[in-house]
């Protein structure tokens, strides 16, 4: 799903291990229906060679909200041959009137990750 | 006190408490010591075993332990795929949380730890990013020994595996 603006939620996946960015990364991103209390999938992706997905979501629908970025890093680190710590990494963040663009990363290694809000 | 125990071994003082550290082995077995103790101090039952598993959760804004933060673990029952809640409580003064899981508990599976990092920023009056961070990790081999961290400020997390 691209849209032609940019997405007003980014992100960047990087494999801080070998120092690259860590394409091919699944991932999915949801945004909690508050009064079911369930995750509505809203996109389905995966990394490019920069470690980014564009296109995540369009402006219009990055409505104030709970959602969640679910990072397939098990499957990553299985595709070179690694073991890793964690199957996946969720990342689930709230979404407020006043933020205008968020960029969330993530930093991975086999035995660790970190995550931040950036703009 | 239970004398006919006592005088089952030459001991020398009446005040147990206070004089048991100055026997050495020459005058008492370490079981009889251990034994001794367990009757002397039945509310102190020595926990010999620590939990495989513990965390440690710290403020990295302000550099200082979070303490009273609320968590919980799980483990993923995969045949129902659901989890299950294997503990819940807070983190202590120095943000740690003994006691997480016993030994027996420990098997190889997926766990997921849960901690309330927004209600901890409500409670300093901040803001913050993320209404809760949950690590979920495997555990291949419960004969080791797993520390799992959370380095926290209001934007941002961080977390990886130590022993």
């Amino acid at each position: 799903m691209m849209t032609s603006e940019r997405s007003p939620l980014t992100t960047r996946v990087l494999n801080i291990s070998d120092g690259v960015p860590a394409a091919r990364v699944s991932l999915s991103l949801h945004r909690l229906d508050s009064q079911l209390k369930l995750w509505n999938m809203l996109n389905l992706g995966m990394t490019d060679e920069d470690g980014r997905c564009p296109g995540l979501i369009s402006r219009e629908a990055f409505l104030p909200g709970m959602y969640k970025l679910r990072f397939e890093t098990g499957a990553y680190w299985t595709s070179l041959e690694r073991d890793s710590f964690y199957p996946y990494a969720e990342v689930v963040f709230t979404v407020t009137d006043s933020m205008h663009n968020i960029h969330l990363p993530l930093l991975m290694s086999c035995y660790s990750y970190s995550t931040y809000m950036g703009s | 006190m239970r004398r006919s125990l006592l005088l089952a071994q030459p001991v020398r003082c009446w005040r147990m408490k206070d004089n048991l550290r100055l026997y050495s082995s020459a005058h008492m077995s370490a079981n009889r010591l251990q034994q001794l103790k367990s009757h002397i101090f039945p509310e102190n039952k020595i926990r010999v075993m620590a939990s495989p598993l513990t965390t440690h959760v710290l403020n990295t804004a302000k550099g200082v332990p979070v303490a009273n933060i609320a968590l919980s673990l799980h483990r993923l029952d995969h045949s129902t795929e659901t989890w299950l809640l294997i503990n819940a409580g807070h983190t202590n003064a120095d943000g740690r949380f003994p006691g997480l899981i016993t030994k027996q508990e420990f098997l190889c599976g997926v766990y997921k730890l849960r901690f309330e990092t927004a209600r901890y920023w409500e409670s300093m009056g901040e803001p913050s990013f993320y209404p809760y961070a949950e690590i979920v990790f495997t555990i291949s081999d419960p004969d080791q020994k797993y520390h799992i961290p959370l380095l926290l400020s209001q934007y941002s997390y961080s977390t990886y595996r130590g022993s």
